[in-house]
């Protein structure tokens, strides 16, 4: 009796967690279609593939794609700097990526509603700009015939036009400046959506004890919304050597490109200009891949040693 | 039931209409043409594609990596079809050929009356590509019906030419050498620092967009004016007039020469402070506007001479300096460096459809429609039968097309393929003329100006290549059939780390300021280049190059 009854029993959680899988099933489908399926692309590094010869036994070369890399002493420093480029930009980024959450606790704090919401639109609309468009408004802005150096040739301040564009001075500074102008605003977002989380009665509370408003900013909206500022951060460590090649695509030029190519733009350069080399291009980025790995696990090691949990 | 049976009559007559009507016309059919020349991606537009569609019924899809991106060439050809027609790169079809990816068309190429006219050509590309004879794959692109030494053009491809009117005003000076290029430049910038609306103008103006490209390592701008000394750049070598290689970087070449030069012209003011951070677009728009003092392309003159501005003599015309030794290439006999081939894919009526295209792409009626444009909008036929240019400002001014002919703008509207099997020198059987409208009797009348009367009598010759000829001034470089090997992957890698370092450094050169960090900066540019390989570069294409300069120097005997 027994064994008849409990057979039904596990027959119907059986095929409830096989209705289970069904739901997530387009998703990991999804996932392994475009995550994993392009990971296939990896096979070129290992062969000396070039267009538009396919890839057959004969043209497998092992780890020599790899190797080159750091066969000479030239061109692994010129690997080097690519590799400061990206760490110092990706870093200074990192550095101030609170910036954005106290953007969005003073934003909060602002009483005019109108006001709010129109600087808030302000700062968010830039998001939308491609790079391409950022950069021709920076071009006429600052360019040598640009808005900034016309007025102040017309107010006499200079004689002859100062090359914005041309100089590499503070290059990463200003880089994560027009970064800031145009993501400051979108970033914001989550911050205003976790502050709107916060209860309202322990503001009150704090109200009724007296506290003042940056009292209350500092002990309880900063540490409400602390987990949301971590959860972010740990993204960004994950993306750390991809921190995209538009940007830096368009504001590079020939003064400016020791300071400005981060690991993107080296691999792209190499794969599209000229003739190309796609096995060197695959290798490069595939390394990227293993050193981004290597510091999202060290970064949740660390978070799992400091705050006893991780994120993975 | 009679009902039945007249609606039936009704439907079978329909019917067989529908079948008649198609097998007269020919079902649509489109085309892909993968296309490097092409700077259109998507299907055909405007007049020319009812050119097409009336005479075909053929829709033309242009695949453009120049737009689109290099990595078509990449993902198509691993899917084992890049185009049903294929324009690429001599280098590249090499490749395509042993990778299988283009067809024998040595069956149906005989048959092709217009593109046999040029059967020595294509007899001596294909025999040096399969070994065998009257086995066909490629036909050669811009081929002339002149000879391999003869330089039809009155004006060669690059040398450096002045405004008339401001070279005037300074009392038209002799020109002896780079330096005196520059005073002249100095004075006419002093005359003209701001074109007609105010904007500044200066000598030089220069674009980074085309650093590297054509076969040839460096900046575009640079490398272009090396020609001015008889010296041409192959790829990381620098060919002399004498027929010997020296590096790119050695001192005695002018590719130092030149940008020596043009930092001393930035030492005195006369490079456009936006050069090295704007683009070919903004430079053409400052061409258009009057904002180069200085031009050194032959097309170049387009954005700015019109027939008005050859009368009243504002026009660009070249002004020789005595020094210089102008290298040009004669007329392309064997063709350029491209080649139209037929994909591995196309087979049976679509085959037979494309190579009518083609033959009919290179005979009379198609390389009209290619140079000269649409007769009742860009010429008229006069009385002799021959053409009379009208409305030469159609392309510039992307004029309105006339609905009957296809509508849309006319620059919108004309050939995307952007890719010619007949050159434009050579003559049009319909006038007994040459098919470029700069040949045309009629547009030498209309623009036998004052200005050229005054060019003439100041210089005493005819035209730029008559005087360079008299001068002893013209380096005429006979035209070869010759298929450089593409890079292997071994050599890429430096060609592309050479390449940026030269780039980078000749931009800072240009821009330096005295002369000792102009020196130190050299000397740091050629030990960055020799750190990445430039030696091991600079051999592989001496050896490759050299094949072509003997084939030259037989063509020359």
């Amino acid at each position: 009796m027994e064994k008849q009854r409990a057979k039904p029993a596990i027959n119907y959680r059986r095929r409830r967690s096989y209705m289970e899988f069904l739901y997530i099933l387009p998703f990991l489908l999804l996932v392994g279609l475009f995550s994993y399926f392009p990971l296939y692309g990896w096979v070129y590094a290992f062969h000396d593939y070039r267009p538009p010869f396919p890839i057959s036994s004969e043209t497998f070369v092992g780890f020599k794609w790899f190797t080159y890399v750091f066969s000479n002493r030239v061109r692994a420093n010129d690997v080097l700097r690519v590799l400061r480029n990206t760490f110092a930009m990706s870093g200074i980024s990192l550095l101030f990526s609170w910036f954005p959450m106290v953007f969005a606790v003073f934003l909060n704090e602002i009483k005019c509603r109108p006001y709010q919401k129109f600087v808030q639109t302000v700062t968010t609309l830039p998001n939308f700009i491609s790079w391409v468009l950022v950069y021709s408004i920076a071009f006429n802005v600052f360019g040598s015939f640009g808005a900034v150096n016309s007025v102040m040739m017309d107010m006499g301040w200079i004689t002859k036009p100062i090359s914005f564009m041309k100089s590499s001075e503070h290059i990463w500074f200003k880089m994560w400046l027009w970064l800031t102008w145009k993501n400051a605003g979108w970033a914001a977002i989550m911050y205003l959506a976790a502050i709107a989380g916060i209860d309202e009665q322990m503001i009150e509370a704090a109200k009724v004890d007296g506290a003042t408003r940056m009292q209350i900013i500092w002990n309880i909206t900063i540490p409400s919304i602390l987990p949301t500022y971590f959860v972010i951060v740990m993204l960004n460590i994950a993306s750390f050597l991809s921190n995209g090649m538009e940007q830096y695509y368009v504001f590079q030029n020939d003064f400016n490109r020791d300071f400005i190519e981060v690991l993107d733009l080296y691999v792209y350069n190499y794969a599209t200009s000229g003739t190309g080399n796609y096995p060197l291009s695959t290798a490069l980025s595939m390394l990227k891949s293993i050193v981004s790995v290597i510091l999202l696990a060290g970064a949740n090691g660390f978070s799992k040693l400091v705050r006893g949990e991780g994120f993975i | 039931m009679k009902r039945f049976l007249s609606a039936l009559l009704i439907c079978c007559m329909l019917l067989s209409m529908g079948i008649f009507s198609a097998v007269a016309e020919e079902a649509p059919l489109t085309i892909d043409i993968y296309d490097a020349a092409a700077n259109y991606h998507g299907v055909q537009i405007g007049w020319f594609a009812k050119v097409v569609k009336d005479r075909f019924n053929i829709e033309l899809n242009i695949i453009a990596p120049q737009v689109a991106g290099n990595d078509l060439y990449a993902t198509r050809a691993e899917e084992g079809n890049l185009g049903d027609i294929i324009i690429v790169d001599k280098k590249d079809f090499s490749d395509l050929l042993t990778a299988g990816l283009v067809r024998d068309i040595s069956d149906k190429l005989p048959e092709c009356e217009n593109i046999m006219r040029f059967k020595t050509q294509i007899d001596v590309y294909n025999q040096g590509l399969t070994g065998q004879e009257g086995v066909y794959y490629g036909i050669p692109s811009e081929m002339t019906d002149t000879s391999p030494t003869t330089l039809t053009d009155d004006v060669i491809y690059s040398s450096p030419m002045l405004r008339w009117d401001l070279y005037s005003q300074i009392g038209r000076p002799e020109i002896k050498d780079l330096d005196g290029l520059l005073d002249v430049l100095a004075q006419i910038h002093e005359i003209h620092p701001k074109n007609a609306e105010g904007d500044p103008a200066y000598p030089f103006t220069l674009w980074r967009d085309w650093d590297g490209n054509d076969n040839m390592i460096g900046i575009a701008n640079v490398v272009q004016l090396t020609t001015w000394y008889g010296e041409k750049i192959k790829q990381s070598a620098i060919l002399k007039p004498d027929n010997t290689f020296i590096k790119i970087y050695d001192r005695d070449g002018a590719y130092y020469k030149i940008t020596k030069w043009l930092n001393k012209a930035y030492q005195m003011g006369l490079v456009d402070p936006e050069s090295g951070e704007q683009d070919w677009n903004s430079v053409m728009n400052k061409l258009q506007t009057g904002r180069a003092d200085l031009m050194w392309y032959s097309w170049e003159t387009g954005f700015w001479n019109s027939v008005d501005r050859l009368s009243d003599g504002t026009a660009f015309i070249f002004i020789p300096v005595g020094d210089q030794l102008y290298y040009a290439d004669a007329d392309r006999y064997y063709g350029s460096d491209r080649m139209f081939g037929i994909g591995s894919k196309v087979e049976g009526e679509k085959y037979d459809r494309i190579m009518a295209f083609l033959d009919w792409y290179a005979g009379p009626e198609g390389v009209t429609f290619q140079h000269a444009g649409i007769e009742g909008l860009n010429y008229t036929v006069g009385e002799d039968g021959k053409f009379v240019p009208f409305h030469d400002d159609a392309l510039m001014n992307n004029l309105p097309v006339p609905e009957e002919y296809g509508g849309g703008g006319y620059n919108d509207g004309n050939n995307a393929i952007n890719q010619w099997i007949v050159s434009s020198i050579c003559v049009n059987p319909l006038t007994g003329e040459r098919y470029a409208i700069k040949f045309w009797q009629s547009y030498k009348d209309m623009t036998m100006t004052e200005m050229k009367r005054e060019w003439q009598e100041r210089f005493g010759a005819e035209d730029p290549v008559d005087y360079m000829k008299k001068n002893g001034q013209l380096l005429a470089s006979p035209s070869v059939d010759f298929t450089p090997a593409s890079d292997t992957n071994d050599i890429a890698p430096i060609r592309v780390d050479v390449n940026k370092q030269l780039c980078t450094y000749t931009w800072q050169l240009i821009f330096c300021e005295t002369d000792e960090d102009f020196e130190a900066l050299w000397d740091k540019m050629v030990e960055k280049m020799d750190g990445f390989g430039y030696e091991q570069l600079y051999e592989y294409d001496v050896a490759i190059y050299q094949a072509e300069v003997d084939a030259k120097v037989a063509a020359a005997q």
